[in-house]
């Protein structure tokens, strides 16, 4: 319980602690949600699950050993935000530190709850503290680009809210097992409407390829910790959602529909964000394009709902956290230091930053999928699985290792090696170093013993009967 | 029917009261007179009333009365500052709105369309008195006349309309009028007319698309107190006089009706958020916002037989009055939503229970406006998954008519001065909060 509900209290709290001790709260507060989730992982059986009611009508959660490690890849996320953010001024401020812990709470529900009315509730409960900390903290100069964000988000949520109450109608069962095991090929082209709401407001989050556009400028717009929410946990949900939720529960005629539909623009999401990545001046820019192409690819590997490949996909999208916490706290300090994010400003950083340019480099090679980091088992596996299913898509995800590596050396070659333009850049705080490292020791460490993650999350994957 | 009666005494009372010119007693008199009513409304079962006899023809539902006091009892108290400064009269105005309470119970849930006629005009007639309660602005009487003619013309058209079902039925019993139309009668042109007719005026009443024009004008004379009181009971006492009475009677021609009901819902969606899109006057929106509001209450027709709309115009009620105390609070004489812009700094109890009621009012869980418009939908959008889909494209258009209220709200103010509330204002805003969110127990 107190797994659950620990970050809601922490965020009401926030509310009455004075403003000069604010950062070191929001760090103990976070760092004691991600100690009582080790805690509970350490006593609990792979293979069972954990339930929680509160006597509520709609909302009962359950965890599994997915859940498990979404909750502590949601706790680690947000310690490392809060640890990542200490020396900027954002943390010192109540308003940011008790949004972020309520929206914690939010994923935390999102990732727990065991019947489909709650999961969209949790769903929805992440946007309201997201908006806030989007509009009070981000240099949005005119409601017009968060407005946008929120229009694709409130749309595809609508629509799922529809399939929601349709799927509970069509089955008269809210809970995930009895979901699950309910009938739904009688329920013939009417199962394909409900996926179909359930994919819109997934490929509007994840972002699939033509419900991107909010992604770029948001990313630009919002402060670093918002970024890194959005982009390292909050995009999660729908992988998760398509993962544990959609895929299992439409297995048949509706997801044998959706699935070379949802392929298609994922693959044309990892090759076009690749693409335009290249083509990026602003760092932030090209992360947010990167991430495009990346998680095209996870989406697109998830749709062959294919035991082994989800198993993987669960480390890309861990990796995929790592990775993008990564290279946004990079962004956000260059951008601090300098006061600029554009690549032609920037230049020869090494030189007067050396342990920046060191953990820079660590976390590119990250990014990068070299061998022995998560990135790599992830892409490796999942391109691997898209080539035995069709040559061709196997062919254009792979091109995202090479064009990867095109726009990351890019974004990382001129700024530190380039002619010196930056002559002075003040090196690490003992805080960001300490994030770097716990990100690539976690990148390496699941780079050389994936199975550790890849068996623990089997148990709670459902074989498909096909 | 003894609430009906401690209202009516209570409201004489409150005459007599008056005529000391302390407010303070006239709204003690008739707070408790609206408790007191909700709380006899709470005990109808346990006791054998002395009304029982008559109160066979009002079958009414203690739930209904008992939300029906408690929105009036908040109006009364947002718009206390404003009946007070008129003392001459405070008596007089409390007295209306008490006499309008028993036409809206009466209204809510009639088993007699004569009866139902006599409720609705009951209610009526207070508030169009009402709303030229600024006797010395011309907005205010240009309004009230406004109000006046087209409230008498429908009125017109729904007595017409119960005259027509009369003939063809031969009565003025609901029961009966349905058993009457079951045997195929309602194919007969006279019934279709007479129950077009009395559609036409149940949705001037609620003010849905196509009767819906009076709404923006009547709104932006009214003042801020009326408006709370206007904009939340009349719509609870209409939609509920919806349900029960077409429930009945359209009980057998459902198929036929339902989808003039859908077009009237989808119009009402559509034209209600896109015009409340830019409006500059809080009143105009708050009247924009309720044709919508009243288009989604319509879905309560889509299923008749287990309709829930209790949670929905709760939350929509509580929402639209404290959204008009905190407009009470900042624009005294103007209405402009220039003025708006960083109030939620200006006082933390403003800010709060705003933010609270326009993520409501947008339908975001988990606060109360969500379970309201979700348990409407869950009932409703088997019946007509189409209507359900537009309705939903509406809402988005919807939520960012309150987003962007928020985002105004929530600005760096230009003005630091705190924005000072009266006791009661401040009781207000607690309480509604505290529904809104309390709608997390229907979790």
């Amino acid at each position: 319980m107190a797994l659950i509900l620990l970050p809601l209290v922490f965020s009401l709290v926030a509310w009455f602690i004075p403003s000069n001790i604010t950062r070191i709260y929001g760090l103990i507060a976070s760092a004691a949600a991600l100690v009582v989730s080790s805690v509970a992982v350490c006593y609990f059986e792979p293979s069972e699950h954990l339930l929680i009611d509160f006597g509520l009508r709609f909302v009962r959660f359950s965890i599994d050993s997915l859940g498990f490690t979404m909750i502590l890849l949601t706790n680690a996320v947000f310690f490392l935000v809060f640890l990542s953010n200490f020396k900027r001024s954002i943390t010192n401020e109540k308003r940011f530190t008790a949004l972020a812990l309520l929206m914690q709470f939010g994923l935390l529900g999102v990732f727990t709850t065991n019947t489909i009315l709650g999961f969209y509730i949790f769903w929805e409960l992440t946007l309201l503290p997201i908006f806030l900390i989007l509009y009070w903290f981000g240099s949005f100069d005119k409601p017009r680009a968060l407005l946008q964000f929120f229009l694709y988000t409130l749309l595809g949520s609508l629509a799922m809210l529809l399939s929601v109450i349709g799927l509970m109608h069509a089955t008269n069962q809210q809970t995930y097992e009895a979901l699950l095991a309910a009938d739904l090929s009688s329920l013939g082209n009417t199962s394909i409407f409900l996926m179909g709401g359930f994919l819109l407001a997934f490929a509007v989050k994840i972002p699939l390829f033509p419900f991107h556009t909010w992604q770029a400028e948001t990313y630009t717009k919002a402060p670093t910790a918002g970024t890194m929410l959005l982009s390292a946990i909050m995009l999660k949900m729908a992988l998760f959602g398509l993962l544990k939720w959609v895929l299992p529960i439409f297995d048949g005629v509706a997801t044998d529909f959706w699935r070379w539909p949802i392929i298609t623009l994922g693959i044309i999401g990892v090759v076009y964000g690749a693409v335009v990545a290249i083509r990026q001046q602003d760092l932030k820019t090209l992360f947010a394009y990167a991430s495009l192409s990346h998680l095209g690819l996870i989406a697109a590997a998830l749709m062959l709902n294919n035991f082994d490949t989800n198993q993987i996909a669960v480390v890309q999208i861990v990796n995929h956290s790592i990775v993008s916490i990564g290279l946004f706290l990079a962004a956000g300090i260059i951008e601090q230091r300098l006061g600029t994010r554009e690549l032609g400003q920037l230049g020869g950083i090494a030189k007067v930053a050396p342990r920046f340019a060191f953990w820079f480099a660590v976390l590119t090679f990250v990014s990068l999928s070299v061998p022995f980091t998560a990135g790599f088992i992830g892409e490796f596996f999942l391109i691997k699985a898209l080539f035995s299913a069709n040559a061709l898509t196997g062919f254009l995800a792979s091109t995202t290792l090479v064009l990867g590596a095109v726009y990351m050396l890019k974004a990382y070659q001129a700024p530190m090696f380039g002619p010196t333009i930056n002559a002075t850049f003040e090196d690490l705080h003992w805080s960001e170093i300490a994030v770097f490292a716990i990100l690539s020791i976690a990148a390496i460490y699941l780079g050389l013993a994936p199975q550790c993650l890849t068996d623990f999350v089997a148990h709670s994957l459902t074989q498909p009967t096909h | 029917m003894d609430s009906i009666v401690i209202l009516f005494i209570s409201g004489l009372l409150g005459l007599f009261v008056g005529m000391q010119k302390k407010p303070l007693f006239s709204i003690i008199i008739a707070s408790l007179g609206l408790i007191g009513a909700g709380v006899a409304a709470y005990f109808k079962g346990s006791y054998v009333s002395p009304f029982a006899s008559y109160a066979a023809f009002i079958p009414t539902q203690s739930l209904v009365i008992i939300l029906l006091c408690a929105v009036t009892l908040l109006a009364l108290l947002g718009g206390y500052k404003r009946y007070k400064s008129d003392d001459e009269h405070t008596g007089d105005y409390f007295a209306l709105i008490l006499f309008s309470v028993c036409g809206a119970i009466i209204m809510a849930q009639p088993n007699d369309l004569m009866l139902f006629f006599i409720g609705l005009e009951i209610l009526s007639i207070p508030i169009y008195v009402l709303v030229g309660i600024e006797k010395g602005s011309s907005r205010s009487a240009e309004a009230a006349v406004k109000y006046f003619f087209t409230g008498s013309f429908a009125s017109a058209i729904l007595l017409f309309g119960i005259g027509l079902l009369y003939g063809v039925t031969g009565s003025f019993q609901i029961i009966e009028i349905q058993s009457n139309l079951a045997i195929g009668i309602w194919q007969s042109p006279m019934a279709i007319v007479g129950s077009l007719f009395l559609l036409a005026g149940f949705t001037f009443k609620i003010g849905a698309v196509p009767f819906h024009f009076w709404g923006p004008d009547v709104y932006d004379g009214a003042s801020n107190s009326v408006l709370m009181y206007m904009s939340t009971v009349v719509k609870i006492a209409g939609i509920y006089a919806i349900v029960n009475v077409f429930g009945q009677v359209f009980r057998d021609s459902y198929a036929f009706w339902i989808d003039l009901i859908c077009i009237i819902i989808v119009l009402s969606m559509f034209y209600g958020y896109i015009t409340a899109w830019k409006q500059t006057s809080f009143r105009r929106l708050i009247a924009y916002s309720s044709i919508a509001n009243a288009g989604l209450m319509l879905f309560a027709l889509a299923d008749i037989h287990n309709s829930n709309i209790f949670l929905f115009v709760t939350a929509y009620a509580v929402a639209t009055i404290a959204m008009v105390v905190v407009n009470f609070a900042v624009n005294d004489s103007t209405d402009s939503l220039a003025n708006w812009e960083g109030i939620a700094w200006r006082n933390p109890v403003v800010g709060v229970a705003l933010v609270l009621a326009l993520f409501s009012l947008a339908g975001i869980p988990p606060f109360a406006g969500f379970f309201g418009k979700f348990s409407l939908l869950w009932s409703a959008a088997p019946h007509v998954p189409y209507t359900a889909i537009l309705a939903l494209i509406a809402s988005v258009i919807g939520a960012f008519v309150y987003l962007r209220l928020m985002i105004s709200a929530l600005k760096k103010p230009k003005v630091t001065m705190p924005i000072h509330l009266s006791f009661e204002q401040v009781l207000v805003l607690v309480l509604t909060s505290l529904t809104t969110l309390g709608a997390l127990y229907f979790i």
